[in-house]
């Protein structure tokens, strides 16, 4: 597949997707409850969260609708690129 | 097991199924970012079912531990519990969502169309794999001093409700594959990741992509 059929699959999935999850989290579509994986559970089982967690490296931007609409989108692009790259350089090699 | 699944989809796949993984990654990054409400919790989805019925369970396997290391790098799961996330959600998920899949696609298949067979056994399976997921999750957790085994039937019982939501959104994400993509989809008779999949590690690579799906 040449380069202009990989750009024609990856840019529209990449702008679908971030419009998809800018319009859910802007207009407050996205739940803010904690997740069924989250702390809260523990907490719940008398278990205390322990101090000093990694918060991840978009941490210093703080929280927000908006940051998590520009650290989604980072992140769609990141994990597109990752996963493209490393499926490229490890994948069986066509003519 | 990462290991021993790259080494699979390394010997299967061919580089003109690149971009679709790529892609495929973007998308169950982007819909593990957004949570459903699930009162009083909420849930996202995971995908490793639909990520197993559409390239098969190594694939599958790779994809949800380049997503999950991302999404440890945003702080969500954590880089020290990645291991455990990458157990259940990548090799647990994979296995038995394919597996399950196979199973109901198989039982559907001989009396209904392969297409509607795919989207059923898929969402019955991603709804199966959910709460079995969390439950083994529940289990691994009793580990922790003091915890009680009402914390497995808490995280189960909310699980059985967020997998209804994992359910009907895998259902939507292979609905738009079996529209628009079904050569994807590796269930399917002659589907390029089907064909991937059976491809033994001396055959040759025929061309089986069609320039500009």
């Amino acid at each position: 597949m040449d380069r202009n059929t990989n750009l024609r699959i990856l840019i529209p999935v990449i702008v679908l997707l971030f419009t998809i999850i800018s319009v859910l989290i802007l207009t407050g579509l996205a739940s803010e409850n904690p997740d069924g994986f989250e702390w809260s559970l523990f907490e719940w089982a008398g278990i205390a969260e322990p101090e000093g967690g990694f918060g991840g490296i978009f941490s210093f931007l703080g929280e927000g609708p908006l940051v998590d609409v520009v650290t989604g989108g980072i992140g769609i692009v990141a994990i597109l690129v990752i996963a493209y790259l490393f499926f490229k350089f490890t994948s069986l090699r066509t003519e | 097991m990462l290991g021993f699944a790259i080494r699979n989809v390394n010997k299967r796949f061919d580089d003109r199924l690149t971009p679709y993984m790529g892609v495929l990654a973007a998308v169950i990054f982007a819909a593990q970012f957004v949570n459903f409400p699930v009162p009083p919790s909420s849930g996202h989805l995971v995908g490793t079912t639909l990520l197993a019925v559409l390239l098969g369970p190594w694939a599958a396997m790779v994809i949800m531990a380049l997503v999950l290391f991302v999404q440890a790098l945003y702080g969500d799961g954590g880089l020290l519990a990645f291991g455990l996330n990458f157990f259940n959600m990548g090799i647990l998920g994979a296995i038995f969502g394919w597996g399950i899949a196979m199973v109901i696609f198989k039982g559907l298949a001989r009396f209904q169309d392969e297409k509607i067979s795919v989207l059923v056994a898929t969402s019955i399976s991603a709804f199966i794999t959910t709460v079995a997921t969390a439950f083994v999750l529940g289990l691994e957790l009793l580990a922790i001093p003091g915890l009680s085994f009402d914390f497995v039937y808490i995280i189960t019982g909310i699980h059985g409700l967020i997998a209804v939501g994992e359910a009907i959104l895998t259902f939507v994400i292979l609905l738009y594959f079996v529209k628009a993509s079904p050569k994807m989809i590796s269930f399917l008779k002659g589907s390029d990741t089907g064909k991937a999949l059976r491809r033994s590690k001396k055959l040759e690579i025929e061309p089986t992509l069609e320039e500009g799906i």
